[in-house]
């Protein structure tokens, strides 16, 4: 068992508060992706969980045991470096066994371990070449296979991915799903990249200047972000955010007067008529949107710009305000830059978001 | 900022490169040159002031003969050898561990440490020989090799702390992360992760500290009187007899002393490897 539990955690350095204050709970044997944009806070928070960077403030327990205070070595946590950090001067399988061999682990056990290992990860042939003679995914399987041997409850990544190119990625992603399937241990994965995200983590947590913006499940992020940061981080194109005004009208709805003067009724039974206001914003993402205009509202505007993706195309579209939109029509769709188009809302899937920028209507097309 | 290979400077440049390298040279080495000719020029050459001209007969024989006969030579060399080697050891072993920890911890004071480590190379040794001759007066090392080691010792740690400092923090600090979190002990750490890769910086910096060690003749001079701990530096001087200056014979010793450091700079060629941390990290 090795759930982790941090409360108010907090991590100054020389002056800067750059995690400030993190309370979370990572069930045991799930998949935590930790994300958000560069400089926010992803790695220091792994490596105060990792023993790497002393707490400040705040307490850390894996599994039941408090870890505040103890040494990285003691914590019973194994990590993969963004950088590998293989020891240069060692063989791949010394490479492998060095840490169970240093803590007086018998030889037959770091050769049966080590054996398992490359064999999970393909390594097999590779036990004898040393790191500078491996290609980059061949290191980042070593670098995993380190991690493995140990068997820790919680492994921890820190961008282990971001130096590979594209198709590695995809399949080193399939990999270490794989891998979690199989060793059932707890994991946090730190990346910057909303998509690694989205498709592996049983929870995301979104991190943004220090503080967890949200906790959730891929698609509650997707349809249920509670504030704007979220909103905007999480679905790729991001999501539209336009400038509204709300007003309440009867039986709970709301009606938002939309760039260009449309209006547009969204259901909000459970929201107060108090919250809405002028000012405030709706987002809507690009795939909620269609270029055949058909919808519970129709905007105007001009297109900016589109881009074939093949199987689907993306409009960029300047409103009468000014404002943009991003609409996602399908790959055959005929929009030129200079064209007028007719942009259909789809009422359900609108967010609406007040001053502070906090969500107070999801519109989430699964309920 | 690198000099641009001669394959592409200009033509003329191209051509004089041939002939002025080795003038140069030459020139460059003229004093090592006149060294190795008196060093078999005949005692009547010197007698006759012919000091540079070309040595009227060949005496290399006869000279170097006379050094190993007519002094202590090979006990002064010894001597050089029991001065220097302990020194090498002691002050590189000490810095090692005194680089990794200041590479390494953050300790309060280390920063202080550090630059009275530094600090302490700027100190001009000349200064310190009265005082550290009463030391080692007092301390009943004067005349003794040990007196030599033990003040060679830790007048070298400095330079070789700062040296061993840089280069341990100039590894991939991820290394000794993942070392770490890996349950290995910092000692273990030291030992088997960061010491097989401080291998380049202990060969150049063994060869640094011997070359200067055995090159030293101040504390040699200073330190002891008697033959029985006399480096060869200083005993040299014997080979001058009491009242006529023997200079060939000196040229003849100076060679041979000379010796040891070329002797170790090959021994350790090999371990001068760069890159060794090629691989650590990145894609
Ligand atoms: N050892 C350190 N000393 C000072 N500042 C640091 C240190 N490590 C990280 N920071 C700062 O903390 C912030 C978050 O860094 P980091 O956790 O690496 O971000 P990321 O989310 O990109 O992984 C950055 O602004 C960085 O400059
Ligand atoms: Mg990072």
């Amino acid at each position: 068992m090795a759930e982790i539990c941090l409360r108010g955690v907090r991590k100054v350095f020389g002056g800067v508060s750059v995690i400030k204050g993190v309370d979370l709970t990572i069930a045991d044997g799930a998949f935590c992706v930790f994300v958000g944009p560069s400089g926010c806070g992803k790695s220091t928070l792994l490596r105060l969980i990792a023993g790497l960077e002393d707490i400040n403030d705040g307490s850390l327990s894996i599994g039941g045991a408090d870890m505040t205070r103890v040494d990285p070595s003691d914590r019973g946590v194994a990590m993969v470096f963004q950088s590998y950090a293989l020891y240069p001067h060692m063989t791949v399988r010394d490479n492998i066994g060095f840490g169970l061999k240093m803590t007086g682990h018998p030889a037959s056990l770091i050769e049966e371990r080590t054996r398992n290992a490359a064999r999970m990860l393909r390594l097999d042939p590779l036990l004898d070449r040393k790191p500078a003679q491996l290609s980059g995914g061949q290191r980042q399987r070593v670098a995993i296979g380190r991690a493995i041997v140990r068997e820790p409850e919680v492994f921890l990544f820190d961008e282990p991915l971001s130096n590979l190119d594209a198709a590695l990625r995809v399949q080193m992603r399939t990999e270490l799903l794989a891998l979690h399937q199989d060793l059932k241990a707890t994991m946090i994965y730190v990346t910057h990249d909303q998509v690694e995200a989205m498709t592996m983590a049983d929870t995301i947590v979104v991190l943004s200047a220090g503080c967890v913006e949200q906790i959730g499940a891929p698609l509650d992020l997707y349809h249920r972000p509670r504030n704007l940061f979220v909103a905007g981080f999480i679905g790729s194109p991001t999501m539209n955010i336009l400038p509204v005004t709300a007003a309440s009208a009867d039986d709970g709805r709301v009606v938002v007067t939309l760039p260009g003067g449309v209006a547009l009724t969204l259901r909000a039974p459970d929201v107060p008529r108090a919250s809405f206001d002028t000012g405030m914003r709706l987002g809507i993402r690009p795939e909620h949107l269609s270029a055949t205009g058909m919808g519970d509202a129709t905007l105007t505007g001009r297109v900016r710009l589109t881009e074939h993706l093949g199987s689907e195309t993306l409009i960029v579209v300047t409103l009468p305000d000014g404002a943009e939109a991003t609409v996602k029509a399908d790959g055959l769709a005929q929009a030129r830059p200079g064209d007028t188009l007719a942009i259909g809302v789809n009422a359900a899937a609108c967010h609406l978001f007040d001053r502070d920028g906090l969500a107070i209507l999801n519109g989430d097309l699964r309920s | 900022m690198f000099p641009t290979p001669i394959q592409k400077a200009p033509p003329w440049v191209r051509m004089a490169y041939p002939l002025l390298l080795p003038i140069a040279l030459i020139v460059w080495l003229l004093p090592l040159i006149g060294v190795a000719v008196t060093s078999v020029r005949p005692v009547a050459d010197l007698a006759a002031g012919n000091y540079f001209g070309l040595p009227s007969g060949f005496a290399g024989v006869e000279n170097y003969t006379a050094v190993f006969r007519d002094s202590p030579i090979g006990l002064y060399i010894l001597n050089s050898f029991k001065v220097t080697v302990p020194t090498v050891i002691g002050a590189v072993a000490l810095s090692c561990l005194s680089g990794f920890a200041l590479a390494v911890y953050r300790f309060r004071g280390g920063t202080v440490l550090f630059f009275l480590f530094v600090a302490g190379n700027f100190i001009p040794f000349q200064i310190l020989m009265v005082p550290v001759r009463d030391l080692t007066l007092s301390m009943g090392l004067y005349d003794t090799v040990t007196g030599l080691v033990l003040f060679h010792v830790a007048f070298q740690t400095g330079f070789c702390t700062l040296f061993m400092r840089n280069f341990i923090v100039g590894l991939p600090f991820a290394l000794i992360e993942a070392a770490r979190v890996e349950g290995v002990s910092e000692w273990r750490i030291f030992r088997f992760v960061v010491l097989p890769l401080m291998r380049p910086a202990i060969a150049a910096l063994s060869v640094l500290i011997f070359t200067f060690v055995w090159n030293d003749y101040f504390w040699a001079t200073v330190l002891v009187q008697g033959q029985q701990a006399m480096p060869v530096t200083a005993g040299l001087y014997s080979l001058n007899g009491q009242w006529v200056a023997a200079w060939h014979l000196v040229s003849a010793g100076s060679l041979v002393a000379a010796l040891p450091p070329v002797a170790m700079f090959f021994l350790m060629q090999r371990h001068f490897i760069a890159g060794l941390t090629l691989g650590a990290t990145k894609g």
